[in-house]
């Protein structure tokens, strides 16, 4: 591990770097992108000299540890007896909130976690500050985009390196912030301010599950930070909730939640989940992240795919504790990554705009992540988020390039024969594809990244299967049928931009009336017409070799970093590797079980990818046809895809419309009746005839409404009076 | 008792300087027309940032001379006045943190006026200073009379403002402000007479001791309650404050929502928990219900707004909830979170009418569809409303979210549907706030009105500055103030399991 120094450093640097932003008057933007750049760069090549030397310093002679004695005597020791000690540092950088038991530090913790995690985060924002340079060169606000890079990388630094609860929620809401401002970036436009609101608040919804998670946890532990309370569960101590005059261990202990007896452990997973829900964008409350994708792309590739949306999963593999010991908070986190995995791969089928395409992509990536977690291989899970980072981010900005090389088109169907335009990106563009359909050879070191991440997740679940862990049969299969559903909407992608006829060589891209992106007076559309010098000239063209180098990079690492990294996250060294960091109860044994799946498990996934391949190329390459027919003859299934399930609708129907009427109805209660029977009233008192009274009986409904609120209030409290007051 | 008068100093500084203005407008009153009138309207007010300023450093020094670790009343004068009444001032933390708020406000509000205030001014500063003794008089009275005296009076100069320097239907908003908060006083002012009857004294430390029976204590608490429901105010009795904001100047608006509905809070915590115990456990669903409601409530008429002061004015009923909710929790976490939310609010709420107040002054319209698109002639504004609206929906980081999350944490310890409840505003302040930023900020400049907009002036720069700062202070280090009120939490909790 790195001296404290440079671990504060990489943390805090991004921040203040940052801050420089608001100066950018008076030092100029380049500066801002300088200081920005270089800080974000240098943290990333600290973080990732740290990774590499901590799987360097594992040494190769785990391995028969492993599979001997070492590792079996930890599964049947249990917790107490852990082989691995937990390896963790915390570097208290000054007191945060100390009120009674509520105490809250400044932190950084450092463990295996964090160090995955610190690594993601700064070598992709590095990489996306440096094809920023690039990819925003003609954007009149470049010193507020980079600050806006800067900030949210300081707060994922904050959100992973938090030793407690209230930490990680700062770092939490303010990714939150951060992305908000860049799904907002251009914020004279409707689109995205109507999408940055939308993110800001579906994400309200889940950290309503999360802060009422940590009051529970507070509640049960009398502690916010992770060391006692994950400790507590993991030897099982006794603790002494404030409610209870007996004492429990953590495992068994009971909460009263609305009146319900209910598990802790339970109910604290569960309200912890629903704001990973949110920040991951799973099924429910997926409906943000393709909005999202109104940001700029290079804020799709850092945030809505490589880091903040998978701050769900670390949180779950972080309180790996919790989960190991639940049922139905488990089975719930494996039931809604199985969903959202199939779900979201649906509607990726059937989108035309390239990003929205690999925003789906992204949130059925996420969702196998957590079926992983949710069936207990929580390095798995890790081990996708780490490689799922490069290659996801890799796509999305060889998606940008391409958009920065047909002026800010995003429509797949009017591209097309993109290869020989931007060789370089298109080769990108293949080896992301490659790595994120998984492709590689069962028994053989012969794979893509996405393919050790994504056997590993599929053959654990397999393994679930085996030991009966709930919903691991779901997850199974769901996963192998959005395996194929991936590969097929990939090539889609592939063949649908880059071979094929060149219709923007037939038209100019002028005709096209996508809403989203209309031509307004707007200097980001100003950049369209007049970057590079091309004047009328609307041929695509590569990009420059300031974003070429980013993606050189990421092609590394979805090259090389499943084949690099497997022994280390999941195989003969993750104990020594994870040093703790992830707990897995004595009963749970899925990862270590994949090894004794059937035969035809391992190669599941080979075919179907194939099988993926195989359609789209019929369907996009030789018949080119055949995808736009399907979705002009709109058959029901094509609808239901290509409208996202009618999600938006649904909600805004629902939800939305629900509000605006109950507030109306709010709002005219005050008028009408507070103040008709308060001060109004009074002053008609004086002068009260028989109208007077004939106002009682106004058939309006928001009087009636209101009646009911109140007596469902009154109701509501004698019903708490009489249960005791408890809970 | 001894020593330097210093919180008698501090109290009617503001007093004095009103007379002094008072004089001194007198004695030019003849000889100053015609020219000199606009300078001297501008020296008038400039004293009186100077004698509020003053004020502050008085604050200050008691702060100073105040000891956080030990408990009780501190700073004490007493004088005999009348019978069981006596002239008795003294601090604890929670007032002394309150206090400071005032004093801190005063200043920026009376500067705030600079541009914004052209008639009467020597009366609008006199009412405000006035204002100002009272308001901290309030939180330094440790008599029940004087501080009824002080409590009510602050009626008048506050009614003034907002009759005399409000907008179009100023009238009728005083009207409702004074009506609401009249009734509950009485019923306030009854119970004290009963109290200093039975009590043989209207010492708040002996009041503290004294245990009223639980029969009698429910109807004490009834009128009390009655009184600070208003101030705070609670949800029913919330509708003069949309109204009375919506009317009064941008100071007005600011020493309301930054100070005069902590008086409501200030009152639960200095009678209600600490003299009525018993009562105050028994009402605790019912207050919680009264919190929950004003959170979603009030959140959701917010959202309806289509006038920025009144959307904000909903948001502060909203965020009274979680000083509800924190207080009756009866827990430390639930109390210093309240304390904490109290102050927290007065900084944020008042930075937002302040930044309302900025293009009001600019435009005379507070419609909010009157405006969109400032950001592009205004980025600084812009900022400081961004960083405003994220302190109102709690962001992490601002102070907004140190007093949500332990009023709530402290909530859930007492009542988890509660607790629950309260989180449900934390989801619909983003909804009304960001809608609000969007409308206003974001987007095309649809209004040629306001192509030709100034950015904030240097006056703005110096009144919103200082809240800015503190509310990101206050957001990463908010111990500094818990180390103030701790001592003056743990008493109050202590009075209250020792009276039950």
């Amino acid at each position: 591990m790195l001296p404290d120094s440079l671990l504060i450093y990489i943390v805090l640097a991004p921040g203040f770097a940052a801050l420089t932003g608001v100066f950018h008057k008076w030092i100029g933007d380049r500066v801002v992108m300088a200081i920005t750049t270089g800080v974000v760069l240098s943290c990333g090549a600290l973080s990732l000299y740290q990774l590499f030397a901590y799987v360097a310093g594992l040494g190769g002679a785990t391995e028969a540890v492993h599979h001997a004695s070492g590792y079996d005597a930890y599964l049947t020791a249990g917790a107490e007896a852990a082989a691995v000690e937990l390896k963790q540092r915390v570097i208290t950088l000054m007191p945060w909130i100390h009120v009674g038991d509520f105490q809250a530090n400044w932190a950084i913790r450092v463990d295996t976690l964090s160090i995955v995690m610190m690594a993601v985060i700064t070598g992709v924002s590095g990489l996306v500050h440096l094809y920023s340079w690039g990819y925003m060169s003609e954007d009149p606000h470049k010193s507020r985009f980079f600050a806006y890079l800067s900030l949210f990388t300081f707060m994922m630094l904050m959100l992973v390196v938090a030793d407690n609860f209230i930490q990680l929620f700062f770092g939490w809401e303010g990714v939150g912030l951060a992305s908000y401002l860049l799904i907002g970036f251009w914020y004279t436009k409707k689109a995205p301010n109507d999408a940055s609101i939308k993110a800001f608040v579906t994400n309200r919804v889940g950290d309503f599950g999360l802060a009422l998670g940590i009051m529970a946890v507070f509640f049960m532990f009398r502690s916010v930070e992770f060391g006692p309370v994950l400790d507590a569960i993991r030897t099982n101590a006794v603790i002494t909730p404030y409610a209870f005059a007996e004492a429990l261990p953590a495992r068994e202990s009971v909460i009263v939640f609305f009146g319900e007896r209910v598990y802790a452990l339970e109910l604290i997973g569960i309200l912890l989940f629903i704001g990973a829900m949110g920040k991951s964008a799973q099924f429910f409350l997926h409906v943000w992240l393709p909005d999202a994708m109104e940001g700029p792309t290079p804020v799709s590739a850092l945030i809505h795919a490589a880091t903040m949306v998978t701050a769900g999963v670390y949180l779950v593999c972080l309180l790996s504790p919790i989960y190991e010991y639940t049922f139905y908070a488990s089975g719930m986190v494996a039931l809604v990554g199985a969903v959202t995995a199939l779900y979201a791969a649906t509607v990726g089928m059937a989108q035309n705009d390239i990003k929205r395409v690999i925003a789906y992509s992204t949130c059925s990536q996420l969702g196998y992540m957590f079926f992983a977690a949710g069936v207990g291989a929580y390095e798995a899970a890790m081990f996708h988020l780490f490689t799922h980072a490069f290659f996801k981010a890799l796509l999305f900005l060889g998606a940008g390039s391409v958009i920065h090389g047909m002026h800010h088109e995003q429509d797949m169907r009017r591209m097309g024969g993109l290869a020989k335009f931007m060789p370089l990106t298109y080769a990108a563009m293949m080896i992301g594809t490659i790595a994120i359909i998984g492709l590689g050879i069962p028994h053989t070191k012969f794979g893509f990244s996405g393919f050790f991440s994504k056997d590993a997740i599929l053959e654990s679940s397999y393994a679930g299967v085996m030991a009966s862990v709930s919903f691991a049969q779901l997850a199974f299969w769901f996963g192998l049928v959005a395996a194929f559903l991936t590969s097929f909407y990939s090539w889609r992608l592939i063949y649908m931009t880059f071979h094929g006829p060149a219709p923007h060589e037939a038209h100019g891209h002028d005709a096209h009336a996508h809403d989203a992106h209309g031509h307004d007076a707007h200097a980001h559309d100003d950049h369209a017409h007049d970057v590079h010098g091309h004047g009328h000239d609307h041929k695509p063209h590569e990009s420059p070799l300031v974003m070429l180098i980013p993606l050189a990079l990421l092609s590394l690492g979805a090259m090389f970093a499943g084949v690099y990294f497997y022994d280390a996250f999941v195989d003969a060294k993750n104990e020594t590797f994870w040093a703790g960091a992830i707990y897995r109860a004595a009963e749970n044994h899925v990862l270590h079980d994949r090894h004794n799946v059937p035969e035809w498990v391992l190669w599941a996934p080979l075919v179907v990818t194939i099988a993926g391949f195989l359609i789209a190329t019929f369907t996009y390459s030789f018949n080119r046809g055949i995808g736009a027919r399907v979705a002009a003859s709109g058959g029901p299934l094509h609808a239901l895809f290509s409208n996202k399930w009618y999600f938006d609708e649904i909600y805004q129907a629902t939800l939305v419309r629900g509000s605006a009427f109950l507030g109306n109805i709010f709002w005219k209660a005050d008028k009408k009746i507070i103040d008709g029977i308060g001060p109004d009233g009074m002053a008609k008192l004086a002068s009260m005839s028989s109208r007077g009274l004939s106002r009682m009986h106004t058939g309006y409904l928001y009087h009636y409404a209101f009646v009911i609120i109140g007596a469902v209030i009154v109701f509501g409290a004698i019903l708490w009076l009489r249960s005791g007051g408890a809970g | 008792m001894g020593g330097f008068p210093i919180l008698s100093v501090m109290t009617f500084l503001p007093l004095a300087g009103a007379l002094l203005v008072m004089l001194v407008r007198a004695a030019t009153a003849g000889s100053s027309k015609g020219e000199s009138t606009a300078q001297s309207k501008k020296a008038v007010l400039l004293a009186a940032v100077i004698i509020s300023a003053a004020t502050f450093v008085a604050s200050v020094a008691a702060f100073f001379a105040f000891d956080r670790s030990a408990t009780g009343y501190q700073l004490v004068e007493q004088y005999a006045w009348y019978g069981p009444i006596s002239y008795k001032l003294g601090v604890d933390g929670l007032s002394l943190s309150l206090v400071m708020l005032t004093t801190f406000l005063t200043p920026i509000c009376l500067l705030a006026s600079w541009n914004s205030i052209d008639k009467r001014v020597t009366e609008y500063v006199i009412a405000f200073l006035v204002l100002e003794t009272f308001m901290i008089g309030v939180f330094v009275a440790l008599d029940l009379v004087l501080f009824y005296i002080f409590f009510e009076a602050g009626l008048i100069p506050m009614f003034l403002i907002v009759g005399i320097w409000g907008g179009k239907d100023r009238v009728y908003a005083a009207f409702k402000f004074f009506l609401y908060t009249l009734i509950g006083s009485l019923l306030m002012l009854i119970a004290m007479v009963y109290m200093i009857l039975a009590a043989g004294s209207a010492d708040f430390e002996v009041l503290e001791k004294f245990a009223f029976a639980p029969e009698i204590q429910t109807w004490l608490w009834l009128a009390f309650i009655a009184s600070f429901a208003v101030k705070l105010p609670m949800w029913p009795v919330h509708t003069w404050l949309p109204d009375a904001h919506v009317q009064a100047p941008t100071a007005g608006s600011v020493i309301l929502a930054g100070v005069l509905l902590k008086m409501g809070g200030y009152g639960m915590l200095r009678f209600s928990l600490p003299m009525f115990p018993d009562a105050s456990a028994m009402f605790q669903p019912f207050m919680f219900a009264l919190a929950v409601i004003a959170i979603v409530y009030t959140s959701l008429v917010a959202w309806r707004q289509t006038d920025m002061k009144k959307l904000i004015a909903y948001s502060s009923v909203a965020h009274m909830g979680f000083v509800t909710l924190g207080i009756f929790a009866f827990n430390e976490i639930g109390v210093q979170g309240a304390i904490f939310q109290m102050l927290s609010h007065g900084l944020i709420s008042g930075a937002l009418f302040l930044i309302v107040g900025v293009v009001y002054d600019r435009m005379h319209t507070r419609e909010i569809a009157a405006y969109g698109g400032l950001v592009s002639r205004m980025p600084i504004y812009a900022s400081f409303f961004m960083l405003f609206t994220m302190a109102n929906v709690g962001l992490p980081g601002t102070s907004g979210f140190v007093g949500e999350i332990l009023t709530m944490v402290g909530g859930f310890q007492a009542a988890t549907w509660a607790a629950a409840g309260a989180a449900l505003g934390v989801i619909f302040s983003a909804v009304y706030m960001l809608t609000l930023y969007r409308r206003t900020v974001f987007g095309e400049i649809t209004n040629p009105e306001l192509n030709d907009i100034k950015d904030m002036n240097l006056v703005e720069w110096i009144c919103i500055a200082p809240l800015a700062a503190l509310t990101i202070l206050f957001g990463i280090a908010p111990n500094l103030i818990f180390n103030l009120t701790d001592s003056s939490t743990t008493r109050i909790l202590s009075l209250m399991a020792g009276g039950q």
